[in-house]
């Protein structure tokens, strides 16, 4: 096992994946290079987030942290979901990631946030 | 098969009264197939082609005006090595059978024709009988099984249904006791290229040349774009395991994973064996397509389902650059293709 077994868990049987009828908010996001790509919808109710779902072709890190992420958000503010620590993802995969994969954990948080970002 | 409809529109434009010749029937060496059409208009056009352009297309032209003036059918049959074409040094040996007939433009044949072009168009084959003893006799079968028209009797019109699409090309047969001429139409191929790497540049102009309609599938802009597939005829930029669910993936269409990237493979192939897709390929050696194959396996596909995947993909022609993979890639498409005719 590379990563270890959050990742592989929520790789494997990853939470939220899908979508969301009538979302509130969506963004697409990709890394150009490796071509890891992904969607986030996100339902608000009373200025919180009540849901939020993701798809995409995406590598095992970014698969777990978009998992991870969906679940840590829900019930969260719109700013404080916006504002949700990086370094509060990365350690909740709980695997040591080389400087070049850290995109791929980040990548979901960066598409949450560009979703976010008009309802703020 | 030619685009029939599209023709007969174009003409229309400008023809009052055109002759159309089908290839009904060919023995030996001849350079096109039953279903080969050209069409003579009164006023000159010609379009498409029974040969190769040579001697019998020429007889082809000279025998519609005398059709187009009679106003009646004729069945001719021609031999392609006959004296002039020796002489010219073009003959090829074979001996052709043609349908030469008078098409009313706003008649029920041409009617047909455009009901085909629907069909076509919806990814579904449809075949035309023709009876050989009264070509204004037609049936018009569809792969869906609702049909139109009559060959005369309800003995032919079940005889003909029965073996319609069994062939899967254009002949003619005798059924109930009579000649009829089985038309088939079948949708265009069409590729749908997984990753936009450099081994699916090659691959969309062979393609093209061998009549394929292309797709090009890819995250990334900066690979999936105009300036490196200037003549493909799709570019879809976004999440490839959600693009291909969008396409209509049928027996005529390939799908070929140049990705190589598992991220994209697992659920591309995931949604590509859940269609009746005609080909499913994948590039990569058979280490890397065991794994991904396993992937696939723990999520539920079953062994019939996976034995569907080529992997490595292509004929063993010894492919070394990325033109050479893609015509591997097309050989063995195109050998899928013909078995499923057999």
């Amino acid at each position: 096992m590379i990563y270890g077994a959050v990742i592989s868990e929520h790789y494997r049987r990853p939470r939220n994946q899908g979508a969301l009828e009538s979302p509130d908010a969506v963004h697409e996001g990709f890394n150009p290079l490796c071509g890891d790509r992904l969607r986030m919808e996100v339902k608000i109710e009373g200025g919180r987030i009540a849901a939020a779902r993701f798809r995409g072709d995406a590598c095992m890190v970014a698969i777990a942290a978009a998992s991870l992420l969906t679940d840590f958000v829900r019930g969260l503010s719109i700013a404080e979901a916006a504002a949700f620590p990086r370094e509060q993802l990365l350690a909740a995969l709980e695997a040591p990631l080389r400087p070049s994969r850290l995109g791929c954990a980040t990548l979901p948080l960066e598409v949450l946030r560009a979703a976010l970002r008009e309802r703020l | 098969m030619e685009q029939v409809y599209s023709q007969l529109e174009a003409l229309g434009k400008s023809e009052r009264r055109v002759a159309m010749a089908t290839l009904i029937g060919t023995r030996g060496a001849t350079p096109k197939k039953e279903g080969a059409k050209m069409w003579v208009g009164a006023d000159g056009q010609v379009r498409g082609s029974v040969t190769i352009g040579g001697c019998v297309d020429a007889k082809v032209i000279a025998e519609a005006e005398t059709v187009l003036s009679a106003g009646a059918a004729r069945r001719l049959s021609m031999a392609l090595g006959d004296e002039d074409a020796w002489e010219i040094g073009l003959s090829c040996g074979g001996t052709v059978e043609l349908l030469v007939e008078p098409l009313d433009l706003e008649g029920a044949l041409v009617r047909m024709y455009r009901r085909v072009a629907g069909e076509i168009e919806q990814g579904r084959a449809a075949c035309l009988v023709r009876s050989l003893r009264d070509p204004a006799q037609s049936l018009l079968l569809l792969q869906g099984g609702e049909s139109e028209g009559t060959l005369g009797t309800p003995e032919l019109d079940r005889a003909a249904r029965e073996i319609a699409f069994a062939r899967g090309a254009s002949r003619s047969e005798t059924i109930a006791g009579e000649e009829a001429f089985f038309e088939l139409h079948t949708p265009r191929p069409h590729l749908v290229l997984v990753g936009a790497g450099h081994i699916s540049m090659p691959l969309v102009p062979l393609a093209r040349t061998l009549g394929f309609r292309t797709t090009v599938i890819d995250a990334r802009p900066r690979f999936a774009n105009r300036e490196r597939f200037p003549e493909v005829d799709e570019i879809k930029v976004g999440i490839a395991s959600e693009i291909i669910g969008q396409i209509r993936l049928v027996p005529s269409t390939a799908v070929v994973l140049t990705v190589h990237d598992y991220k994209v493979e697992v659920p591309v192939l995931k949604a590509a064996l859940a269609s009746s897709a005609g080909y499913v390929g994948m590039l990569g050696n058979k280490r890397r397509g065991k794994a991904v194959l396993e992937m696939l396996r723990e999520q539920g596909l079953s062994e019939e389902q996976l034995a569907r995947v080529h992997v490595p993909l292509g004929l063993d022609i010894g492919a070394q650059s990325a033109a050479e993979i893609a015509l591997s890639a097309l050989g063995q498409i195109i050998a899928e293709r013909g078995r499923g005719r057999e």
